[in-house]
């Protein structure tokens, strides 16, 4: 359903015939952060969420290949429905706090107009533990590193990306789960 | 009559207060002000263009604060917490540095490549010096003569002579400096080298470096305190601390997520780290090694500077 932001940013940044080298970036670090109630048990929500070698509740999300389950460290590489890949790694899994940090290693600017991508997944019981809330947060520089980006890869364009992402994978996920599949 | 005045006066005049943190919030655009013996935020000031580099003057009367997406220098009156001037600099302001006498401040343009001055008082522009490729932290020495500029793609450390704002040498320092920090001696300074994971530790007589430390992933700036030295990994959450005599790596602290900034209180004995992700100011006991408080602050804080800011003797 948002899959069309991702093919916006595609065709906006195909145009573009070179990008500067990655490895510098602008000084302003950009924010994302959606929730969604899910009506279903905290575990029973946090057993997807953890889950780290299936991003099949993310509605782009074709395939997921993967090594080294859901411990700090493991890999797993997102083909998405248009053939673009993500490659990206758990940072952090803490069962305690239902709290999954992972990172985007590598993507192409053209496929998520983003760079330096980390993301938190935090599930948390609502309703006295019969429902659970889940968060999405993202934080990550725009795709452009320099001064004065060109729009389809300046902050706005990063944050619109990441919010119609996470907008669509929790609504995505809460259908899996209502639904029982 | 001058007697009961005064006696009033003193009656009046608010308790002595401890030090305070001046903290930077980025997406909040907003700078908060944290009262270190309450442990409370005690104002929060409005700063537009994404504030991030900061930097207090060693009397405590104002504070220096960078907006990079304004391309702006405020200049606060630290006491009454109102903003003097806000100097149009150009290019991406990111850090800041204040001389020890209080002025001029100098501010590292990210994007062109220079360090401009800034005269505190009157808020003009005294000049500029080229330095290496996105300059961003910058540090001065105690005796004020020379100026530090951590240069982030050139890996090198520009020093530069304060006096005539002449570049005298750039030293070659691990992968991607971020912060700069001088020791109270003014012999030394450290580099967070963000892309090599470790601090570059400067031998300023001999302009190089003289020894290379291994701390966490993405470490961001240094804050040095009782001999030791406390680097805030970003991307590990923690806070690595090694003894800057022996070298040796004594712990990694947990803290919140994307810690940033750091710096040490006067005595030594805490330090404090803005944790850009979990929107909080950490405080370390630096005899313990543990934090020892949470404080919560505005969205995204960033504290990239020298952010504490004295009120009294």
């Amino acid at each position: 359903m948002k899959l069309h932001l991702l093919t916006a940013a595609l065709a906006a940044t195909s145009l573009l015939a070179t990008l500067p080298p990655a490895a510098a970036h602008g000084p302003t670090r950009q924010k994302v952060s959606e929730k969604i109630e899910i009506n279903a048990p905290p575990e029973k929500v946090w057993a997807v969420v953890s889950n780290f070698q299936d991003g099949g509740w993310i509605p782009v999300v074709a395939k997921t290949e993967g090594t080294g389950g859901n411990a700090p460290g493991a890999k797993r590489t997102l083909t998405l429905k248009n053939g673009a890949t993500v490659e990206e790694e758990v940072a952090k899994l803490q069962p305690e706090k239902m709290t999954l940090m992972y990172r985007i290693d590598k993507v192409d600017v053209k496929v998520l107009p983003v760079t330096n991508y980390s993301s938190w997944l935090i599930v948390t019981p609502a309703d006295g533990g019969a429902k659970s809330e889940v968060e999405w947060r993202g934080a990550f520089y725009r795709g452009y590193p320099n001064n004065d980006p060109p729009p389809e890869l300046n902050d706005e364009a990063a944050i619109n990306a990441v919010t119609g992402l996470y907008k669509a994978g929790l609504e995505s996920m809460k259908k899996q789960i209502e639904g029982g599949s | 009559m001058i007697g009961a005045l005064a006696l009033l006066l003193v009656l009046l005049a608010p308790p002595a207060r401890a030090d305070e943190a001046f903290v930077t919030s980025q997406p909040a655009e907003t700078l908060s002000i944290v009262d270190l013996a309450s442990r409370k935020v005690v104002a929060t000031l409005p700063i537009p263009g994404k504030p991030a580099g900061i930097a207090v003057s060693p009397d405590g009367t104002r504070a220096f604060v960078t907006s990079p997406d304004g391309k702006a220098l405020s200049i606060l009156d630290a006491a009454t917490r109102t903003v003097t001037y806000r100097v149009e600099v150009g290019g991406g302001p990111l850090g800041v540095a204040v001389h020890p006498s209080g002025s001029p401040a100098y501010v590292a343009d990210w994007y062109q490549h220079r360090v401009v001055a800034v005269d505190a008082a009157s808020g003009a522009i005294a000049g500029e010096v080229k330095v290496g490729d996105s300059p961003s932290g910058l540090a001065v020495t105690p005796d004020g003569a020379l100026l530090l500029s951590a240069d982030r793609d050139s890996d090198a450390v520009s020093l530069i002579d304060t006096a005539t704002l002449t570049r005298l040498a750039s030293i070659p320092v691990g992968a991607r400096p971020f912060g700069v920090t001088i020791d109270a001696e003014g012999s030394r300074a450290y580099t967070a080298n963000v892309a090599s994971n470790d601090v570059s530790i400067i031998d300023l007589a001999a302009r190089k470096v003289v020894a290379t430390v291994k701390v966490g992933e993405r470490p961001y700036a240094v804050a040095l305190a009782k001999g030791r030295a406390f680097v805030t990994d970003q991307y590990d959450s923690t806070v690595s601390v090694f003894d800057t005599g022996t070298l040796q790596k004594l712990v990694a602290i947990p803290v919140g997520d994307y810690p940033e900034g750091i710096a040490a209180s006067r005595d030594g004995a805490f330090v404090y780290v803005a944790c850009w992700e979990a929107n909080t100011l950490e405080i370390i006991d630096t005899a313990t090694l543990k934090v020892v408080d949470t404080i919560p602050v505005a969205d995204g804080p960033r504290a990239f500077g020298a952010f504490i800011r004295r009120t009294r003797e």
